[in-house]
């Protein structure tokens, strides 16, 4: 159980809103993402709740633009 | 050894010469674009000319990535003509080059206004990376704007103006934004969203005709009305033309873009198409349709170059596309095809909270989402299933969509 919940935690991602973008950045727009990694795009942002790495296509470090830019953080 | 030939390098055209590369390791493949750097990303090049993404992180290929693959890039070519007997494909700058097979990937032009003036300094249309940065340069100067073109791209120079601090009116014809896809109650959300960011929606307007000073730059746009409005800096979005020129006489069926069945083959054996300029058998509408979006662009050029490579019917495209609007503090989020449908249910939930589904003999064939995009991946899984719903659109307009209180599908 501990082994379980210890892995499920670092595979969680979170999306912060960052205020500018390193020239050196991946940035992706809304719309390259599939549905499901835009609905857990959409709960993260409008709820706070944490992304996991399973259900989505996401890579730390990259910046998602949605109605502001977000950069994807491993919790 | 088979001659691939893609005309373009935009989405659709990269997509399917990397596809082509996985499918068929020992073919020539050649990709031609008249522009004079490769794939970059085009969704992202507003964020550039709104001042808030610096460049690099919108270019997405290096010519190395074609070298890598093997994959022979002309930049700078302009395709003039097809030759469709001969089988080959004439450029302006490298001659005659030979094809096998052929995909036409060459997207769209906008539009410009038939309108006095409208080719003015300071009259900008936006489809390119050299346009963003046009656009970004004269809007970090400019004071007062004008946009024209009532749709998903025009709101884009509107947010360019908010962006940079434009002072901006908005000219549209009719009584909202966007009006085959949205309603009065939708629209409204918008024009507020515009108003927050300084760009004033004008109803019942357009441009008659722009004019200029002495050195050419456009001073004011004037309405059919006889209204006048003052500005520097003027976005135009009207529409696009397909760029199709060169098929002349190439016996390749067109209608409004270049018409394909839904393994994007074109009329004349070898050569297919892809991306925004198709007309494509759309199976989940069971009629033609069209997409003027990312994904779909890109999921078109990869079935297509699948269904070139097997040389058969390999792969069909089946695709719900969807299209964001990221400049407001609202979400809106607009799927499969809006603005067609026999039937349509809509709901307003707050302020910034709006819904409409459009449905096509009872199955949902699009939709818009503004505030909250919770729903999107349900609706867009019922448009796959091409589950007949429009009797039970109370259960769909719910705040939150249970797909399980829906009545089971029945035998179609
Ligand atoms: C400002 C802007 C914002 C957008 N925002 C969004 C968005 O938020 N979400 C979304 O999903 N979509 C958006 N789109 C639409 C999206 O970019 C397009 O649907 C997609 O890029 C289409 O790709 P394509 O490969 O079909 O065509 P294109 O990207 O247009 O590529 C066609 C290429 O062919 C070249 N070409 C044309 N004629 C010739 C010729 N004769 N010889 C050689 N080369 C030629 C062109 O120069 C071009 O490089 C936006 C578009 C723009 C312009």
């Amino acid at each position: 159980m501990t082994m379980a919940a210890s892995t499920l935690r670092r595979r969680s991602l979170r999306l912060e809103r960052v205020d500018s973008v390193a020239t050196d950045a991946t940035v992706r727009h809304i719309d390259q993402l599939d549905s499901e990694t835009l609905g857990a795009v959409y709960r993260a942002v409008s709820g706070g709740r944490p992304v996991t790495t399973a259900e989505t296509d996401l890579e730390p470090g990259e910046v998602i633009v949605f109605t502001d830019y977000y950069r994807v953080e491993r919790v | 050894m088979t001659q691939y030939v893609i005309i373009g390098d935009g989405i659709s055209g990269s997509s399917a010469a990397e596809t082509l590369r996985e499918e068929d390791p020992d073919a020539k493949i050649t990709v031609i674009t008249d522009e004079g750097e490769p794939l970059y990303n085009r969704i992202l090049i507003k964020e550039h000319a709104k001042g808030k993404l610096p460049e690099a992180p919108i270019s997405i290929h290096d010519e190395d990535w074609y070298a890598e693959r093997d994959i022979e890039l002309s930049l700078n070519t302009y395709v003039t003509s097809v030759d469709t007997d001969a089988k080959v494909v004439n450029t302006h700058e490298s001659g005659e080059i030979p094809y096998d097979k052929l995909l036409v990937a060459t997207g769209g032009t906008p539009t410009q206004l038939p309108v006095e003036n409208s080719d003015a300094d300071g009259v900008h249309h936006f489809w390119t990376f050299e346009d963003a940065r046009g656009i970004r340069e004269h809007a970090e100067n400019a004071d007062k704007g004008v946009i024209v073109g009532a749709g998903l791209l025009g709101i884009d120079f509107a947010a360019v103006c908010g962006a940079q601090g434009i002072e901006a009116d908005y000219l549209m014809r009719g009584d909202r934004w966007w009006r085959y896809a949205l309603s009065a109650d939708g629209a409204e959300i918008m024009h507020e969203g515009m108003r927050e960011v300084g760009v004033e929606p004008v109803f019942d307007s357009g441009v008659d005709h722009f004019e200029t000073d002495d050195d050419g730059h456009v001073t004011a746009a004037v309405d059919p009305n006889g209204d006048r409005y003052e500005c520097d800096f003027v976005g135009a979005a009207i529409g696009l033309t397909f760029n199709t020129e060169f098929l002349r006489g190439a016996g390749i069926e067109q209608d409004n873009g270049i018409v394909v069945d839904e393994y994007m083959r074109t009329n004349v054996d070898d050569v297919y198409a892809a991306g925004d300029l198709t007309q494509f058998y759309d199976v989940l509408l069971g009629e033609r349709g069209q997409n003027g979006s990312w994904g779909s662009a890109k999921e078109q050029g990869r079935v297509a170059a699948v269904n070139m490579a097997a040389d058969e019917e390999a792969e069909g495209f089946q695709w719900v596309s969807s299209y964001s609007i990221t400049h407001f503090d609202f979400p809106f989020l607009s799927f499969g095809h809006p603005t067609l449908g026999d039937e349509h249910a809509e709901r307003k939930y707050s302020d910034t909270e709006w819904r409409r589904i459009a449905f096509k003999d009872g199955k949902i064939v699009g939709g818009v989402l503004i505030g909250d995009l919770s729903p999107q991946s349900k609706f867009k899984q019922l448009m796959r299933e091409q589950r007949v719903v429009a009797d039970q659109a109370d259960v769909l307009l719910e705040q939150s969509v249970d797909l399980d209180e829906l009545a089971p599908p029945q035998e179609q």
